[in-house]
């Protein structure tokens, strides 16, 4: 019943988005040069950016692709750092250490260059949607080693638990622990990790348009907004600009009601 | 015997991790794209002068072997090679660097953790409204670092230091607080509440030491989301430390300085990753 | 709960302890902040702006082209004399000049110092400057007078002495002894460099006070605008040299007399396309490129009104030319350019074998026109261009891509590979004469950038380009070069190879606690005259 609550409100978050991108008189392209930052009104509920494009419409847009694209590669980083993880956690000494030894040689090395090199092998007329997919996926597949190791250390030490010995001798199969009794004890590490991912990847996102990757223009970016927040001209322009980090604050709440009443209590 | 056998699989381990950290640095380097090329070739006055030095660069960098043979004799002579960007050798460099860094990590992870711990424990033992409680965390997770710069910048207060203790003590609350939920809810410690024991002893003398391996293991995870913070906060901060001086070498392809930067990386990586091998049993790797 | 609150005070303690503070300022020191750390203090090897700064303030030159009037004045040459052939050029030094460690500074110096600049072994970049470097001697008759002997004429010689800095003969220093204003005295990379004043500097103003009158600069390595505008607006810093338009309005708001909007620069920025025949490109993308009809209908297409208004918060000039009108003596006020004009555009497209379908256009064998445009990262007032851009283009049907992409692998797509469709990016010309532009237009250089190193020019016009530029730089009639000048400019607006989009105004803050400021447009803009400039209650 209580998880009900955040899945409406989240449900209703959605409907909401798309809603105001179908229904608003303006594309979240058109640029109304004549209202350069204008303050909001009838025809622009919450003003309109640096380049008179409508700030709701963007917006709504901005979470709608932003929402899929970084909760999907969060999903991915997570699911990718729990399998290495228990991979490792349960295989011979030789294999886990072979398993950790390749996320430590992960940690080390300067990825950027991978991206640089992914943007030169995409054509320069992909269109926005293309790099954005592109960069959401290169994000979860080289988000996972941290958390990796986490889950491997804390799926060592519930490998010897009496509980997962006990399932074992009444004749549970490998994939039935797993299911019902490993993977909800590791629930206090995935389900924080994947909270994290979802604005560490917005907003690397947007960190990497100057690499040519990310969403591209005229897509609105969730994370570029959110970096727009570090101007101060921008700060002092208009009260809506704080619009993109009040929904990502409310979209994390929900998210993180839904994980909390997800966990087991005892 | 046995324990000398133990360091030395783990000294050789670490030595792998360097040598496969640097090699991985050297190919994705010099294949990714610009590695031959100089922002000064736009520049009319410099263009001509760019242009020979990156000549020179491609007769000596075209082929990886003789890149890799370049390295291994830097780093036995002990310079480690000289910075493409400054001209001087890259031990020199990194030197006063890693100190700034490596202070100001420590510091930032130590106030990190104890923001998130003190404020984890209260949150974690509510019976309802911790999500709410949690708002301020959640708010700075949502953050980007460079705003959180701007805002120190404009209140003229704060600093690295304070961002990038906020950045790491943001991400640990969220692990701990998930953890010390079911430390909280465990039967022995409710048998304990039930009892009268105080809560710093219950703090102290049952969720710590029960939750120890796993806060071992979140070390691991926040030294290395520290490491990773470390570049913004100190590029937007002009921190002279090695983030700074790595997110340079990276936009200007330097190789030599990058191939030492990832060594420390891997190094920092190994050195961490023993902690967590520590709070594990003998059948740990 | 006690303990959280605990933790609070403690962090904000240490926090409050362990923030960086800024290296304190000196009485009569002047600060402003850098970008970036100078790659070199050695003169003769100076390759970025920074370094050159960093020379501009310390070096003693010979001659300084003066950055208000536009003229070139002595120095520590107290007369010059440019032979009627331009091959020879005399300097006659003043009278006991002395560098900053109190040696003498004589003609020996100033030969040593030439040599060692014209030397192929220093790779020097201003040699390149002399054309034929090689050829060039120095002859020392006596030891207040140098001679200069040029195998052939180079027009604006004398500005070349603006970026010689003179060393003591076999002891170069790196900066730190100069016979300029200021020495190189602390570096601390990453953090700041100090300058000290040269007690030996051999100028004095009107009244016989010797200068500079500041006893110090200190310049602050500092990438962050925000905080460099928190400090100027603190009183930290001095000047902010080039603020963008956002930082120009932030500091307008809070400090209304300290910012100046110069007007028109000789900076241009420009959109072109890939003419190249060797471009990866597909050959129908090749012919909409070489197709004039085509270029010129996107110069017709795009509001560069709204890019100054938009892009540059009215602080940018339309362009249509690549002098700009802040280049008074070079400027052709009688050019014929592509006026804006979206119908007209439509007709050139529709003339040149387009046709459109619905909201998209396509060329005469049917392929959609999409191209991309490339940028460089971190550049905001271009990256506003780029998206103004793609929209008024879209009005004409054509579907373009914006790609941002950081300086080397930019330039690696640009020069190296010419694997790019469209490309906008900015030219500085950090002088007026057009022969520091040559490497641009002269069709069989690297730098020509839509069709770098052609062995002979591709197209007529580019030809003639090629033999009026050539003329120019070997003629010193000023009325012959301005006409070759002229017939350059039309040809550019006919043709449109680079299709100009504005000319960014020239933008300084200068603390209304600075005396003696006059900015200029050339660079330094702020600091062209540092030795006369000083802080309330710095003067010596």
């Amino acid at each position: 019943m209580k998880v009900r609550l955040p899945m409406l409100l989240m449900a209703l978050l959605v409907l909401g988005a798309s809603l105001t991108l179908t229904l608003s008189r303006y594309g979240y392209s058109f640029q109304d040069r004549d209202a350069i930052q204008a303050a909001s009104s009838p025809l622009h509920w919450s003003g309109t950016d640096e380049l008179g494009r409508d700030r709701t419409v963007r917006v709504a847009a901005a979470l709608l692709i932003g929402l899929t694209g970084a909760s999907l590669a969060g999903a991915i980083t997570t699911l990718i750092a729990a399998a290495f993880g228990l991979l490792a956690a349960f295989s011979n000494r030789a294999i886990a250490a072979l398993l950790i030894f390749v996320s430590d040689v992960f940690l080390s090395l300067p990825w950027l260059f991978l991206l640089m090199m992914a943007r030169s092998l995409m054509p320069l007329t992909a269109s926005p949607l293309e790099t954005a997919v592109a960069t959401f996926l290169v994000l979860a597949l080289l988000g996972w080693p941290a958390c990796a190791r986490a889950v491997y250390s804390g799926a060592l030490n519930l490998r010897n638990a009496e509980w997962m010995i006990q399932g074992h001798a009444c004749g549970l199969r490998k994939r039935q622990l797993l299911r019902m009794h490993l993977l909800p004890h590791l629930r206090p590490l995935l389900l924080p990790q994947f909270l994290i991912c979802l604005p560490a990847f917005l907003i690397a996102e947007a960190n990497l348009g100057a690499l040519g990757l990310g969403i591209g223009e005229p897509l609105p970016s969730w994370g570029a907004m959110l970096l727009e927040m570090d101007n101060s001209a921008m700060l002092m322009s208009s009260h809506w600009v704080y619009l993109p980090i009040i929904l990502l604050v409310i979209v994390l709440l929900i998210l993180e009601s839904i994980s909390t009443q997800v966990e087991p209590h005892a | 015997m046995k324990l000398v056998g133990t360091i030395a699989v783990r000294a050789g381990r670490t030595l792998l991790l360097l040598l496969a950290a640097a090699l991985g640095t050297i190919l994705l380097v010099r294949f990714a794209p610009g590695y031959f090329s100089d922002p000064r070739e736009m520049d009319a006055k410099y263009s001509a002068v760019a242009r020979t030095e990156m000549q020179a660069e491609t007769g000596r960098s075209r082929l990886v072997n003789r890149i890799l043979l370049d390295e291994a004799e830097s780093w036995l002579k002990g310079d480690f090679g000289e910075s493409r960007q400054y001209h001087i050798p890259v031990v020199k460099l990194i030197g006063g660097r890693a100190r700034v860094s490596v202070i100001l990590l420590a510091k930032s992870i130590l106030m990190g953790w104890l923001l998130a711990l003190c404020a984890a424990l209260p949150i974690a033992s509510l019976r309802g409204g911790r999500v709410l409680c949690s708002l301020p965390f959640t708010v700075l997770l949502a953050i980007p670092t460079a705003a959180m710069a701007t805002a120190c910048i404009v209140s003229d207060s704060g600093g690295p230091v304070l961002v990038l203790s906020l950045l790491v003590g943001a991400r640990d609350f969220k692990f701990l607080r998930s953890l010390l939920e079911g430390a909280w809810r465990s039967p022995h410690l409710l048998q304990a509440r039930a009892q009268g024991l105080p809560t710093r002893a219950l703090v102290f003398q049952h969720i710590l030491p029960n939750a120890a391996p796993q806060l071992y293991a979140l070390a691991t995870l926040s030294i290395v989301t520290a490491l990773g913070a470390l570049v913004p906060v100190e590029v937007i901060f002009t921190v002279p430390g090695v983030g700074q001086l790595g997110w340079s070498a990276v936009m200007n392809r330097d190789l030599p300085v990058l191939v030492a930067v990832s060594f420390l990386m891997a190094c920092v990586v190994g050195v961490a990753g023993l902690f967590t091998s520590r709070s594990l049993t003998s059948e740990a790797v | 709960m006690r303990n959280f609150l605990c933790s609070i005070f403690l962090l904000t303690g240490m926090t409050i302890a362990a923030f960086p503070q800024a290296a304190p300022r000196q009485p009569g020191e002047l600060a402003w902040a850098i970008h970036y750390d100078p790659s070199t203090f050695d003169p003769v090897k100076v390759d970025d702006q920074v370094s050159d700064l960093v020379r501009y303030l310390t070096g003693g030159v010979l001659l300084r082209f003066n950055r208000q009037t536009q003229q070139v004045e002595p120095q520590l040459a107290e007369s010059f004399q440019l032979s009627p052939q331009g091959t020879q050029i005399s300097f006659k030094l003043r009278g006991g000049l002395t560098f900053s460690d109190g040696s003498p500074l004589t003609s020996a110096d100033v030969a040593w110092t030439l040599r060692h600049v014209l030397a192929p072994a220093t790779k020097a970049p201003i040699a390149d400057e002399f054309l034929a470097p090689a050829g060039v001697s120095v002859e020392t008759p006596d030891q207040w007078t140098v001679k200069v002997h040029l195998p052939k004429r180079v027009i604006g010689v004398e500005k070349i002495f603006d970026e010689i800095a003179i060393e003591p003969a076999n002891h170069p220093s790196e900066g730190r002894v100069t016979a300029g204003p200021f020495t190189v005295s602390e570096y601390k990379r990453g953090q700041y460099l100090r300058l000290a004043r040269n007690p030996h500097y051999w100028r004095r103003d009107g009244t016989g006070v010797q200068l500079p009158y500041a006893t110090g600069i200190r310049l602050d390595i500092q990438n962050n605008r925000e905080q460099e505008a928190a400090l100027f607006l603190r009183g930290e810093y001095d000047v902010v040299d080039g603020p963008s338009p956002d930082y120009y309005g932030v500091i307008a708001r809070k400090s209304p007399g300290a910012v100046h909007d110069m007007g028109a620069s000789l900076n241009t920025e420009q959109l072109w396309f890939n003419q190249s025949a060797q471009a990866a490109l597909p050959d129908y993308e090749k012919t909409w490129f070489q197709n004039r009809g085509f270029r010129v209908a996107i110069s017709e297409a795009i509001h560069r009104a709204d890019l100054t208004r938009i892009a540059y918060d009215g602080h940018a000039t339309p362009a249509y030319d690549f002098i700009s009108p802040a280049n008074k003596l070079w400027h052709n006020d009688q050019l014929q350019y592509p006026k804006e004009n979206v119908a007209e555009a439509n007709r050139s497209l529709a003339a040149s074998g387009f046709h459109r379908s619905g909201n998209q256009l396509f060329d005469a064998g049917g392929h959609a026109v999409k191209f991309s445009i490339l940028t460089n990262a971190g550049n905001q007032a271009r990256q506003k261009m780029s998206s103004l851009i793609q929209q008024d283009l879209a009005n004409l049907g054509m579907q373009v891509t914006l790609v941002a992409l950081d300086f080397p692998a930019l330039v690696e797509r640009l020069m190296h590979k010419q694997d790019y469709e469209a490309c906008l990016l900015g030219l500085s010309n950090a002088e007026p004469d057009p022969s520091s532009m040559m490497n641009q237009w002269l069709s069989s250089s690297p730098d020509h950038p839509w069709n770098p190193s052609q062995k002979t020019p591709a197209t007529p016009w580019e030809a003639e380009i090629d033999k009026l530029m050539q003329m120019q730089a070997s003629t010193p009639m000023q009325a012959e070069r301005k006409k070759a000048l002229d017939r350059v400019q039309q040809i550019v607006a006919d043709q449109q190879p680079f299709i100009y989009l504005v000319y960014p105004n020239c933008l300084q803050a200068i603390s209304p606690s600075l005396h003696g400021a006059q900015p200029a447009i050339l660079t330094p803009g702020s600091v062209w005259n540092i030795e006369f400039l000083r802080r309330d209650g710095g003067a010596r």
